[in-house]
């Protein structure tokens, strides 16, 4: 399968096999159907390469280039046919030809293959198929000529000859299909040789107006002949182009909702509109494809009986792609006639005006509102065009999108649109940030409240009976309150006294669920930090809820079922993806006090994690990793940072010796140093004693808060035993040096106790800290502090004593510790008998002691 | 390729040198700035306010692009401007004025959209928040304020709002010199010194002093660690002091509680700090002129850059646009240089009527690749899919055609055999 000697033969087989020979008429049944086959033979084994990096031999060379040149001949021949479906055949593979053969002969025959195959989109050729064939093995030329910088002249001047035969299909030709095929040719020309539309700009913009202003065609044909038009303004590529084919969109679009509108909206609105679009004094641009938009309407007659939805949308899809392609210069975007006419789309839902009420016949209104929706996602899509293309652009206009969202949030519950609305919040989180986040805070949780406290989804599988208060409550106290969800949740959610009436989408399909959750989400890893005291408590509760509920009843499976159609198999994996998604981050995010649920959420994410080969899995194994940090806070020593290399540590040493300055800073770095590899010893119980400490500090800032302060005079001293500790666990470690470990158990269990204590009495005294001990103001405490670090630096007098010690090695300090370790375990003696005696008196005085036994060192 | 740039309060212009060689680059003429005075627009071009004259009435604001030396722009806003600072896309640019206001300016059309009055006195610094949507300002009148552009944005909101910050910051008592502001959104840090020899932590998510370190002399230059395990203060007594946020200090030392230890070089005062956070470098510029680069984890020099006699007392570390470092065809060049003079110059007056201006904002579409790919095979099964299904008209067109042909052929026949009969 690897030879490649071997390849020539293979084609030649396919040619003889597949290729339908000169007289023969084709049997459709038989080798047709076998072309996907033949297409994929060709691609798995480059047959049509005629190279191998591994081969040279000039004899297999031939022989490969002989039989790629029977089986273009063979083509060639197939294309000349009078058979339609042997010419179809022969276009078809051409088009895969032009893409698979090598460079040498695309360049050579390029020009030969084009001009056979435009004949076949002219006028004698009849067959459609064959035409959209045609179309797209061009496409697949144009596409492969546009890799060859060397040709670009050339090249242009050739498709310079295909946009007359394209025009030609899009305007005389009557199948859709065709359309489909000449606006994928016209795409590849006008992002591949944008110079040779050039001329016929205006043609090309009037045929396919005139397709879409029409509005009688299918969806996916509008659409892509208007992502044509959209793209048609980069073949002249200057910034007037766009902005005139923007203006021009939007003209159109606005004229024909003015009059689909009639009768629902007041005049005023419409007016207001084009002000906007059109400068006063200034001249109206010539309508959209030269076509005077609506009179040349075919549904004007029959305005009654339809509305131009299919026109409306086509023509807001062309302004969203214009808004998020690329384009070569910058342009002028008319932003506020944009976002108004979002805001008008979204206004209109339906209900009549007083003043109109005489005037519509209820016909008219329910034809209105069976298009409303399409036309509200097409407006809410426009909406995330428009902060695409802006990015942080948007900022003058952010206020007024979220009072539209916000408005229309209100209102909106059709699944769909709600799911669009959650992906814009999202979009707008995301892009602007925290000041977004502060806005649309509580537009999101009220929303998410009423999706995810609504019933559906959960009860996909369960009936309404099963619903109540089988949830495992994190606490009981609530439980007693009622039987039903939704008394429950107004109980919980004080703040939100809206959501237990206004309960009005009682089902609630478990798709908007997932973005209801995927949006709390990036409110608490965005907003989480400001000013989220009003509603995080009640945010937690409701995530852990959910997600237990989410996963009570088993995991979703994506793969299983067969029988079900793959969206609805694997919405509930979403769900429960997206639910310990969130719950993830609703530890993760910042909080003033601890995650309440954490110990739940652990367990859901522990039996997620046994899911072997889920997606579910994975993440729950993610989340698990991400809050060992949370449980474990680190505050990691220094010298991670100031030698993470060996070699760092070398210059460190250079550097001691050059200067006093530097060598103070040395001793610093040299004391964390020193810790950091105690830690390699005795890990565990140094990260204890610290990281309690710390932990505490946080968690009990409330406490704090509240808590008098005693006016304790020991409190001094207690502190300095807690800073003690660390050192006296240097001592431990020091004399482990010296085979003395039987010292240390009983040093082990004895600190524990007396460090909580400890921690008790910091937590009165230290305000709160955002890392470890920022800021402590009170005197005391300093006092104590520097007293038990001056404890600290006779350590590291020590060590320094012993000169340039490479502290990242452990072998090098313990044997440069060893020659002091009497010294060194005579004043850790001296330090281990007072830090046992629980406060002792008068700690301070001991420190000088130590002081001037390491300067007569 | 990373350079720093640095500018001086004297004209000596603003130096440019590649980080990694050292080798110098052009230098951008005639600029004089005042601190915190020169901003790298979204790196697409460099803006500096100029102070020429203390006394005069009014400053004014340069633009240079990068491949020329001479200033392109020159705008001249209503009031001396000091500090100027650009949000990350480049598509604003602040700046404050002496009198305590700060302008809002739109760079692509240059429209003055907001101005506010947010200080008592001189707005010293100007700082955005890494998702640009905070700006934080200090001012000599020692406060530090917090403000949400959204609010400034919002004119509903504004009226009902009793101020328009959202954190004003009081604790210091004398000019403030410098902010930094650390990692981590709505949670994160404002470090902020001050002629009160202090600096001063502030929580974004609380909206209160953290801790106050009190140092020996008057810090005039921040910068933060990436990792926030420690921040970097240049002191006019030349030192570079390293005061600790996240490790344990040892506060036994020289220089006092959370100070815990110092870089220097027995230079003259600090005026300038920057981080290189690619490569771990400390940059600090100099009143004696000099730029000196540290490599923070051996408290090394690693380099040294003159840049005038003067002090210096701006320094930037800007990552040019790939494009740029490169030598380029001409082409390029000039098209850069035509998008380039379209930045018009920062208007003097807010134009708040000219409906029609506000609704035009020029943009830079997203740089989406949008572009065809091969159809051919996808559509050989697509229409064998359509022929497989025998109802398809396509094929039965097709079936059609070939019966005809068929047809004609046997006709054909039968009228050679009639011949031959």
């Amino acid at each position: 399968m690897y030879d490649v000697g071997l390849k020539p033969p293979m084609l030649r087989n396919l040619i003889r096999q597949h290729l339908p020979s000169g007289n023969h008429p084709l049997n459709l049944n038989a080798s047709c159907f076998e072309l996907p086959k033949l297409v994929s033979i060709l691609q798995t084994h480059r047959l049509l390469s005629e190279s191998d990096s591994h081969s040279v031999d000039p004899k297999l060379i031939n022989a490969w280039k002989s039989a790629v040149d029977d089986w273009l001949s063979c083509l060639l021949s197939l294309l000349s046919s009078d058979m339609s479906d042997k010419c179809w055949v022969g276009i078809c593979l051409l088009g895969v030809t032009c893409q698979e053969c090598s460079n040498q002969r695309f360049l050579t025959s390029y020009s030969v293959w084009l001009d056979k195959l435009l004949s076949h989109i002219q006028p004698p050729s009849d067959s459609q198929l064959v035409k959209i064939a045609s179309c797209t093995s061009l496409s697949d030329l144009l596409t492969r000529l546009a890799r060859f910088p060397e040709v670009k002249k050339d090249a242009n001047s050739l498709a310079g000859k295909l946009i007359q035969p394209v025009l030609k299909l899009l305007n005389e030709d009557k199948v859709e299909a065709v359309w489909e095929g000449a606006a994928s040719l016209l795409y590849a020309l006008i992002t591949l040789f944008p110079a040779s539309i050039h001329h016929s700009y205006d043609k090309v913009e009037a045929a396919i107006a005139s397709k879409i202003l029409s509005g009688i065609y299918s969806d996916i044909t509008l659409k892509k002949i208007g992502y044509c038009l959209a793209l048609l303004p980069k073949s002249k590529g200057d910034k007037d182009s766009w902005s005139l084919m923007m203006q021009k969109f939007l003209i159109s679009i606005n004229d024909h909702l003015n009059e689909a509108f009639q009768g629902v909206e007041e005049e005023a609105k419409s007016n207001e509109a084009r002000r906007l679009l059109v400068t006063p004094g200034k001249d109206l641009p010539p309508p959209l494809g030269g076509h005077t938009s609506l009179e040349g309407g075919s549904f004007n007659g029959t305005s009654s009986e339809r509305l131009p939805t299919a026109t409306i949308s086509t023509l807001i899809f062309c302004c969203c792609k214009m808004l998020t392609s690329s384009y070569p210069v910058q342009v002028t975007a008319p932003v506020r006639s944009i976002l108004a006419l979002v805001e008008r789309l979204l206004r209109v839902d339906g209900s009549l005006p007083h003043t109109m009420l005489p005037f519509m016949t209820s016909v008219q209104q329910e034809l209105i509102c069976s298009e409303l929706p399409v036309l509200h996602a097409c407006s809410l899509e426009l909406l995330i065009a428009i902060i695409k293309g802006m990015r942080r652009q948007l900022l003058p206009h952010s206020a007024y999108i979220v009072r539209v969202i916000t408005r229309y949030f209100k209102r909106c519950a059709l699944p769909e649109l709600r799911i669009k609305l959650y992906s814009i919040v999202r979009m707008l989180l995301l892009s602007m940030g925290v000041g977004m986040a502060i806005y649309l805070a509580p537009d999101v949780i009220d929303n998410a409240f009423n999706d995810l406290n609504s019933l559906g989804g959960e009860d996909f599988e369960i009936s309404p009976a099963n619903t109540g208060p089988a949830l495992p409550q994190p606490s009981n106290r609530k439980r007693k309150h009622g039987t039903k969800t939704g008394s429950l949740e107004e109980n919980q959610v004080g703040a939100h006294p809206k959501v237990g009436e206004s309960n009005t989408h009682q089902m609630t399909p478990i798709t908007v669920k997932i973005a209801a959750l995927d949006s709390l989400e990036l409110l608490l890893t965005v907003g989480a930090a400001s000013k989220s005291d009003s509603w995080r408590s009640s945010i937690d509760n409701l995530v852990i809820r959910t997600a237990i509920n989410s996963c009570k009843r088993g995991w979703g499976n994506v793969e299983n079922n067969v029988f079900l159609p793959h969206e609805s198999a694997s919405a509930w994996a979403d769900f429960q993806l997206s639910s310990l998604r969130t719950l993830l981050a609703s530890f993760l995010a910042p909080a003033r006090v601890r995650p309440p649920h954490l110990s739940q959420g652990l367990e859901l994410f522990r039996r997620g994690k046994q899911e072997a080969g889920t997606k579910l899995a994975q993440f729950c194994g993610y989340a698990l990793f991400a809050l060992e940090v949370l449980i474990h806070p680190r505050a990691l020593p220094l010298d991670d940072f100031y030698s993470a290399d060996g070699v760092s540590n070398r210059f460190s040493e250079n550097t001691y010796t050059d200067s006093q300055k530097q060598n103070t800073l040395f001793f610093s770095v040299a004391q964390t140093t020193e810790q950091g590899a105690i830690k390699s010893h005795d890990d565990l119980y140094n990260k204890w004693l610290q990281n309690e400490v710390e932990n505490e500090n946080i968690a009990d800032e409330n406490m704090k808060d509240k808590t008098s302060r005693p006016n304790d005079s020991s409190l001094g001293n207690v502190l300095e035993v807690s800073e003690q500790e660390p050192a006296a666990a240097d001592a431990d470690v020091h004399m482990r040096n010296e085979d003395e470990i039987v010292v240390q158990p009983r040093r082990i269990e004895e600190p524990i106790p007396k460090s909580q204590e400890i921690v008790s009495a910091n937590a009165v005294t230290s305000p709160p800290a955002v890392g470890t001990n920022l800021e402590g103001g009170e005197i005391e405490s300093q006092t104590a502090l520097s007293a038990c670090d001056r404890l600290n630096d006779t350590d590291h007098d020590m060590l320094s004593g012993v000169d340039k010690v490479d502290f990242n090695t452990i072998g090098g300090k313990t044997s440069s510790t060893l020659p002091n370790a009497e010294k060194g375990s005579s004043s850790m003696a001296h330090l281990e008998s007072e830090s046992s005696m629980d406060s002792f008196p008068d700690i301070v005085d001991a420190d000088p002691d130590t002081d001037t036994d390491c300067e007569s060192i | 390729m990373n350079v720093v740039l640095a500018s001086s309060s004297i004209d000596g212009g603003i130096g440019c040198w590649d980080l990694q060689t050292g080798a110098e680059q052009l230098r951008y003429k005639t600029c004089a700035s005042p601190p915190h005075g020169l901003a790298s627009i979204g790196c697409r071009f460099l803006a500096c306010s100029q102070l020429r004259d203390p006394s005069a009435a009014s400053g004014h604001v340069l633009y240079w692009s990068w491949s020329k030396p001479q200033a392109q722009v020159k705008s001249f806003p209503a009031e001396p401007i000091k500090p100027l600072a650009g949000n990350s896309e480049g598509s604003y640019i602040v700046g404050g004025g002496s009198s305590g206001d700060i302008y809002f300016w739109e760079v692509a059309t240059g429209r003055l959209l907001k101005k506010w009055h947010a200080h008592y006195r001189a707005v010293t610094c100007l700082v955005f928040s890494d998702d640009d949507s905070l700006l934080i300002s200090g001012s000599e009148d020692g406060c530090v304020r917090v403000w949400s552009l959204f609010m400034i944005f919002d004119d509903v909101r504004k009226q009902q709002a009793s101020h328009l910050y959202e954190y004003s910051f009081t604790e210091h008592t004398l000019r403030v010199t410098d902010i930094v502001m650390g990692y981590g959104g709505g949670n994160a840090i404002i470090v902020s010194a001050s002629e009160d020899r202090t600096c001063k932590v502030w929580s974004l998510s609380r909206g209160r002093l953290l801790r106050n370190v009190v140092f020996p002399s008057i810090i005039d230059a921040i910068a933060i660690d990436p990792g926030e395990h420690v921040f970097y203060a240049g002191g006019r007594d030349g030192k570079i002091y390293i005061a600790a946020l996240n490790v344990e200090s040892t506060p036994s030392n020289n220089y006092g509680l959370h100070i815990i230890g110092s870089l220097t070089d027995q230079s003259k005062p600090v005026t300038c700090l920057a981080y290189s956070a690619e490569r771990n470098l400390l940059l600090s510029g100099s009143e004696d002129g000099m730029i000196r680069v540290w490599d923070v984890k051996t408290k090394n020099i690693l380099r040294m850059f003159r840049h005038s006699k003067g002090p210096v007392n701006n320094i930037l570390v800007v990552r040019l646009p790939y494009l740029l470092s490169r030598a380029e065809p001409k082409v390029q060049a000039s098209s850069r240089r035509n998008e380039f003079s379209l930045h018009p110059p920062l208007e003097k007056y807010a134009n708040s009527s000219d409906e029609d201006m506000d609704n035009r904002a020029i943009i830079t579409l997203p740089d989406t690749i949008d572009l065809p790919s091969y159809l051919s095979s996808q559509l050989i099964n697509d229409h064998i899919k359509q022929l497989q299904q025998q109802g398809s008209s396509a094929a039965a067109e097709m079936e059609v055609k070939r019966l005809k042909l068929d047809g004609q052929r046997s006709m054909e026949m039968f009228q050679q055999l009639k011949k031959s009969l």
